[in-house]
């Protein structure tokens, strides 16, 4: 067990002890080491199998709109994370003083893919260390180098400290390196208009709409979504090329200036289908254009609800 | 081959580009612009009149391009002079970056076009559509993002 998690389990045990929240939303551990699960930890719960690690793939800022507003959360974010729970506080989707953040610099999540891909899938055991990531396949063991299997939106990551958590367990980390994520929008510009629609079509051609990249977004929060609108139709939600593209693009794009790049989407899709292209360009379209990026504090509107008149010099007319 | 080549050549100049145009419904000031758009405009174009630019979705203009339209043109009013004050200003904001998406993963970005109509522009409409007509034909036809099948008629229910 490590410090961290020792330190995790006793800020928790004191918000319970003080009466600060209600539950407290982290991950568990699982029978396989390479899923841990979100878990929601109320106050006489056992902390036992509270677990934290490279490991945890989901942004655990998606269950906080499944709490009513009265209910004080606790949770514990990563930089992505906290962002998102920024966000969702600016959509007035959790009142900020009922929340309390639990921050942990993140090192990057692992994906679990890139070492099944290498191993293979009966994993069972799992440790990690500063640079570099130990796992035990077939009683044989198997050493990685940590940037080497992060996850692609980490290794883009720009913000691995939390913004705005109450406390923050652990040291702070240099921010990273925004010209990764500029390299890799620009690669894909750089394509011709013919590549750059066939890279889309294939990506896209290979969903089977069982839309768990919505399921995993702590932005897609809808009760309906525009995909089971009917009637009118709103697209065709089959699994056909109009449907499977529709999808994608107008999924992208619900996200301008919402999406906080922490790559829940694509670690949730069973296809390995990539999107976070999309989302990083519409990132940096907004950066560039309104000079905003979502969930930086938890008080500017997102650039498409705050339209003010200073647009008019872009009027073509 | 002769054949072939001449009756190409007549399809090329007989088909015209298909537009799919939305237009506010207050962005026509003069009484005759409204007239001839809602009644006299020629076949390849279709119309989708919407209370304001503020009311069409990004999917309103994929299912276009999903559909065959070979162009999409969107005329609104100028900012300050939108009917419900704002619909305009945010109708920019996401249309501006949705093209810019479409224009990423590979469509061409002079596909779509706004028009930002004013109180003196009477006639405009007419000349813009022309305008781009003749633009939409040197592009060609476009295949990129069109993925929708057409309902077979003649078959089963009918």
């Amino acid at each position: 067990m490590t410090d961290l998690i020792i330190k995790l389990k006793t800020e928790i045990k004191r918000l319970f002890n003080e009466n600060i929240v209600d539950v407290v939303i982290a991950f568990k551990k699982e029978d396989s080491p390479l899923r841990p699960q979100p878990a929601f930890f109320r106050p006489n719960d056992s902390l036992e199998d509270l677990e934290y690690n490279s490991l945890c793939q989901n942004n655990l800022a998606n269950y906080l709109t499944k709490y009513p507003h009265e209910t004080r959360i606790g949770i514990v974010v990563r930089g992505c994370e906290s962002r998102s729970v920024n966000a969702l506080v600016v959509e007035k989707q959790h009142p900020r003083e009922n929340l309390y953040l639990i921050g942990v610099p993140c090192q990057g999540i692992v994906d679990f893919r890139k070492l099944v891909y290498q191993t293979g899938e009966e994993i069972s055991g799992y440790s990690e260390n500063q640079d570099e990531i130990t796992v035990i396949f077939k009683g044989k063991e198997y050493k990685f180098d940590r940037q080497s299997v992060l996850h692609d939106s980490c290794f883009r990551c720009v913000h691995p400290n939390p913004v705005n958590a109450d406390v923050l367990i652990g040291e702070p980390l240099p921010e990273g390196d925004s010209s990764i994520v500029r390299k890799s929008v620009e690669s894909f510009e750089a394509l011709t208009k013919e590549e750059r629609y066939a890279w889309f079509r294939h990506e896209a051609e290979r969903c089977i709409h069982c839309y768990a990249c919505r399921e995993a977004c702590p932005m897609c929060y809808c009760t309906e979504c525009f995909v089971d609108h009917d009637p009118p139709r709103w697209t065709e939600s089959s699994v056909s090329p109009a449907g499977t593209q529709a999808w994608h693009i107008i999924r992208a794009f619900h996200q301008a200036g919402r999406c906080t790049s922490c790559g829940a989407c694509e670690r949730a899709c069973p296809m390995d289908i990539k999107m976070t292209y999309m989302t990083d360009k519409l990132n940096e379209d907004m950066l560039k254009l309104y000079n905003f990026e979502s969930g930086m504090d938890d008080k500017t509107q997102p650039p498409f609800s705050s339209f003010n008149l200073d647009d008019k010099n872009r009027f073509v007319a | 081959m002769e054949l072939a080549a001449t009756s190409g050549s007549v399809n090329l100049m007989e088909t015209k580009p298909k537009i799919a145009l939305f237009q506010c419904q207050w962005c026509l000031y003069s009484e005759s612009d409204q007239y001839w758009v809602d009644n006299n405009l020629p076949p390849s174009i279709h119309l989708t009149k919407v209370s304001c630019t503020g009311r069409i979705d990004p999917l309103h203009i994929l299912n276009a391009i999903q559909g065959g339209a070979d162009g999409i043109m969107i005329s609104g009013c100028l900012p300050e002079k939108c009917h419900f004050k704002e619909g305009n200003l945010s109708a920019l904001r996401q249309h501006e970056e949705f093209i810019n998406l479409l224009d990423y993963i590979g469509y061409e970005r002079e596909r779509i076009r706004f028009v930002w109509l004013d109180l003196q522009d009477r006639g405009r409409i007419q000349q813009e559509l022309a305008d781009f007509e003749v633009t939409l034909t040197k592009l060609g036809s476009e295949n990129a993002l069109v993925t929708r099948i057409e309902t077979p008629v003649g078959r089963l229910n009918d």
